[in-house]
């Protein structure tokens, strides 16, 4: 009977998941990265420093859901990856911690929160991409300008993110702003006529890639991390990039507050900041550009992005606009069709 | 009235058994449903200053929400008309159609398919089969650009995703009807037509309101399909609360829109209760003679009905087939060699959420059982204060998006001493919970066609309640056990709005990593992990038919050798 209650307490603990304490003490962590990007950095990591990374994938908003829902009782030590506007939402909800990681002074400014409420671990630039049968088929040559996307022949043809879910989203809506000298009205035309060839905005960033590699969709604006992955499994996509130029958008890493463990994720930070850890990009085909500038941008994917013309997203007009510039986007944009 | 109502306090003080049950399902419905609810209710109404009815206020006057609010409706009253008429015929046809044993496999099978695929696995063969570049559409018929997105596609997916509820909702209650009946109202001269019209169809009418319920909330519910196949002309409430809350990180406005939800689903269940609440289904009496073999169908209608089913089965079957293939090549579309490399993956490092997933599901699925049946006793049965409250409190979680359920459970039970977040209770619990009332509907529509004197019977020759209950009223009720238990299974292996706020860094589901795949571009290990989910889940419900068919008597009725005991 005493055998029965032992045992009935500790598949109780086991099943309501007491944290025991363990002697390596690891950490644990939210990746907005995918899972096949994260994988190995935390691998190199527990490598380099013996500590074990306990980690969970989600998209960018369900894991700042997650966080804040969390806010009381955190579960995590740090949110690793994601656009930067997603840890600008989290400043504003005080889920974070500040901390500057060694590699901080060596950042230029926009690879960073001046408080050091997060700091930049890569960059990822948009790109067009197409479907190359698609092309073939219809006779055209990859889209080198925004006006390209305009063509009849994508009607309802393109996928793109949906700028309420989507990093992706914003960075491409900012993207025509800066275009259109940030007349707002001049690129809300834009966007409303680019409209008429969209089929659907997708949930996440990389969601219109795969249908189009299988042709499901003619083409659309992703980040060039998931284009280079569509393209590396083998489907037939091209890349190309429009000559008035396109966004580029940080990805970032952050403390959280209240950690379990904070030493070790601020030793993932220093890791992640790091050369340490962004020399290993390349290596395991994660194509996001390096934000260290020590680090050099790996051969093949500086080619793809040598003639482009790439700009940051500035982050203060971002910041003061993007609210109302979803909002409008939501009310004037996706009706027009 | 206070006279009634007390002298109901004392019957139920009296009967300690009763009496203890009831309070236990109270203690639990309090602790997983109202408390997450009301911190939900007050993470959306109470602000710095106070109660604030603000942003309830500003998401009625958005114009697009009011849109959203109209589209789900009218999306959900689709779903469920559809959905029960699909789910009448296949009911109909396996009662009545005079199929043999294995034709009715095959049937059941096909029906359960969709039913125990994980998310986004139908949408995703409507895509490639319907979309631009479809093997229908573009291959076969040679249409250019058609258009997958908007309310026929979505209506579509969500009537073959959801008609099996109302097929295992309404089987059971035909088969349930006594042939002899509709016998004896053939011998009376009436024509089939006449006697389907005025005999049979409203015997099983508690079970149409209960299929249309279940199915309209399960569409109001649904998130995943909209997701993918609604595009962006056809916005719904579910869709638009996980926006607010993922995308635009507005939990409130989330949580309102969810909230705004609640309002049809409780809607339509009045509606319901008023409906069937007034009429009488007695058919299953202590004094059934000998069954007659079924002639109430004229064999041309009857093979009309077995083709219609089969050439739903077929397209379903198609459906499939497809997520076969993709689990079997390199890269779906791109590359079509053979391989098993997928398999392999899923089997590594995806063996920690396949042993999750299966602890999980096989810890929910006796308790959602039991619990299914309990309830739906409860209310069917007995008389004691606070019934009607005990039924309504028992369909919240199944009412309310995943997203909301999920977010309530996190932000509820993240704090001491009710820190349950990251182990493997809470999400038995959400599965329990939200997938119950499955059972609970079931045992209710089974035990409004029993009649009470069976029991009256047993208790005058002395038998206490538990007595009563457990060698009367079980065996009679034992099919919608089966059927409660075997959807609390099902949905622990397929569901994922609530749950994937609730996975944590030591447990994790199959259907989490088979989004996670999605978004990696992985079709392959993500059609492997869906035909590993339909396979687990086909061997387990096969189990439990045959576990079923072993109790019951030969003489139980056709039910006995079905799926999930309906």
């Amino acid at each position: 009977m005493k055998m029965f209650g032992l045992a009935g307490a500790a598949l109780a603990a086991w099943l309501v998941g007491l944290a025991s304490a363990r002697a390596a003490d690891p950490i644990n962590v939210y990746t907005i990265w995918p899972e096949n990007y994260a994988r190995p950095m935390f691998q190199e990591f527990e490598k380099q420093t013996g500590i074990k990374v306990n980690f969970l994938r989600f998209s960018s908003g369900e894991a700042l859901a997650r966080v804040m829902a969390e806010k009381n009782n955190p579960r995590i030590d740090v949110l690793f990856g994601g656009p930067v506007e997603t840890f600008a939402a989290g400043i504003k909800e005080g889920i974070f911690a500040p901390y500057k990681p060694p590699s901080f002074d060596k950042l230029p400014a926009r690879f960073k929160q001046p408080d050091g409420m997060w700091t930049a671990i890569a960059d990822d630039p948009l790109v067009f991409m197409t479907n190359g049968a698609f092309l073939k088929t219809n006779n055209l040559k990859p889209p080198a300008s925004w006006n390209d996307l305009l063509n009849p022949a994508y009607k309802n043809g393109l996928q793109m993110a949906d700028a309420r879910t989507s990093g992706t989203a914003v960075t491409r809506i900012f993207s025509v702003l800066e275009v259109n000298g940030r007349n707002e009205d001049k690129a809300f035309d834009y966007l409303k006529k680019l409209r008429q060839n969209v089929q659907v905005y997708t949930k996440s960033g990389g969601g219109g890639t795969l249908p189009t590699g299988l042709g499901q969709a003619a083409g659309g604006i992703f980040f060039i991390v998931d284009a280079l992955e569509t393209k590396a499994k083998g489907y037939d996509v091209v890349i190309s990039f429009p000559k008035e130029g396109i966004g580029t958008s940080a990805e970032a890493i952050a403390l959280i507050k209240g950690a379990k463990n904070p030493e070790g994720g601020k030793k993932l930070i220093d890791f992640a900041t790091s050369p340490a850890m962004q020399s290993k990009l390349a290596e395991y085909k994660v194509n996001f550009v390096p934000a260290h500038p020590d680090v050099k941008t790996e051969a093949s994917l500086a080619e793809v992005l040598k003639d482009a013309k790439i700009f940051p997203i500035d982050e203060d007009y971002a910041g003061a606009n993007r609210k109302r510039v979803i909002e409008r986007w939501v009310k004037e944009v996706l009706p027009a069709q | 009235m206070a006279q009634a109502q007390s002298a109901s306090w004392r019957r139920v003080a009296g009967d300690p058994a009763l009496l203890g049950t009831i309070a236990a399902i109270w203690i639990l419905l309090l602790l997983f449903v109202l408390f997450p609810l009301a911190h939900l209710l007050e993470r959306t109404f109470v602000d710095e200053n106070g109660l604030t009815l603000a942003p309830l206020l500003e998401s009625v006057r958005d114009p697009g929400h009011q849109a959203a609010f109209v589209n789900s409706l009218i999306l959900a009253t689709a779903v469920g008309v559809w959905g029960t008429a699909l789910g009448f015929l296949f009911a109909l046809t396996a009662v009545r159609g005079g199929l043999g044993r294995h034709w009715l496999t095959v049937l059941d099978a096909a029906a359960l398919l969709p039913l125990v695929s994980p998310p986004f696995t139908t949408s995703i063969s409507i895509i490639f089969s319907f979309g631009p570049k479809g093997f229908i559409t573009h291959d076969l018929l040679g249409l250019a650009n058609a258009s997958v997105y908007g309310f026929w596609s979505t209506c579509f997916a969500e009537t073959l995703t959801y008609f099996p509820i109302a097929y295992l909702t309404l089987r059971p209650i035909l088969a349930a009807i006594d042939p002899n009946l509709e016998e004896m109202a053939l011998s009376l001269g009436g024509s089939r037509w006449r006697i389907f019209r005025t005999v049979t169809v409203p015997l099983a009418v508690p079970g149409f309101a209960n299929a249309f319920l279940l199915l309209f909330a399960a569409s109001l519910a649904d998130f995943a399909t909209p997701l993918i196949l609604a595009g962006n002309a056809f916005p719904v409430l579910p869709t638009q609360a996980y926006l607010q809350i993922t995308g635009l990180f507005d939990f409130k406005g989330g949580a309102v829109l969810s909230l705004i939800l609640l309002l049809p689903a409780a809607a339509v269940f009045v509606a319901q209760r008023y409906w069937v609440g007034r009429r009488t289904y007695v058919t299953v009496t202590g004094k059934v003679g000998q069954r007659s073999r079924n002639r109430t169908m004229a064999p041309g209608v009857a093979a009309l009905l077995c083709a219609a089913c089969f050439a739903v089965a077929a397209l379903i079957a198609y459906f499939y087939a497809l997520l076969l293939i993709a689990s079997l090549v390199v890269a779906f579309g791109a590359n079509n060699s053979f391989t098993l490399h997928h398999y392999e993956v899923i089997f590594t490092e995806g063996l920690p959420a396949i042993r999750d997933t299966l602890v999980i599901a096989a810890i929910g699925m006796p308790l959602g059982g039991l619990y299914g049946v309990l309830v739906g006793y409860l209310i069917a049965r007995r008389r004691f204060p606070g019934r009607r409250a005990m039924e309504i409190v028992a369909m919240i979680n199944y009412a309310l998006p995943g997203t909301i359920v999920g977010i309530a459970y996190l932000i509820a039970f993240n704090d001491p001493p009710l820190a349950l977040t990251g182990g493997a209770l809470i999400i038995v619990a959400c599965y329990v919970f939200r997938y119950s009332p499955t059972g609970i509907r079931a045992t209710v529509a089974l035990l409004e066609q029993i009649d009470r004197s069976l029991e009256e019977a047993s208790a005058s020759l002395g038998a206490g309640t538990r007595e009563t209950f457990r060698r009367v009223t079980l065996p009679l009720i034992a099919p919608a056990f089966f059927a409660g238990l075997g959807v609390v299974f099902i949905r622990s292996m397929t569901a994922i709005s609530a749950t994937i706020f609730l996975v944590s860094i030591s447990w994790m589901l199959i259907t989490v990593r088979i989004l996670e795949n999605m978004t990696e571009m992985a079709l392959g290990p993500a059609a492997a992990f869906s035909v590993f989910v339909i396979v687990v889940v086909f061997a387990v419900v096969a189990g439990l038919s045959a576990v079923l068919a072993r109790l019951r008597a030969p003489t139980g009725g056709t039910a006995a050798r079905s799926f999930l005991g309906g």
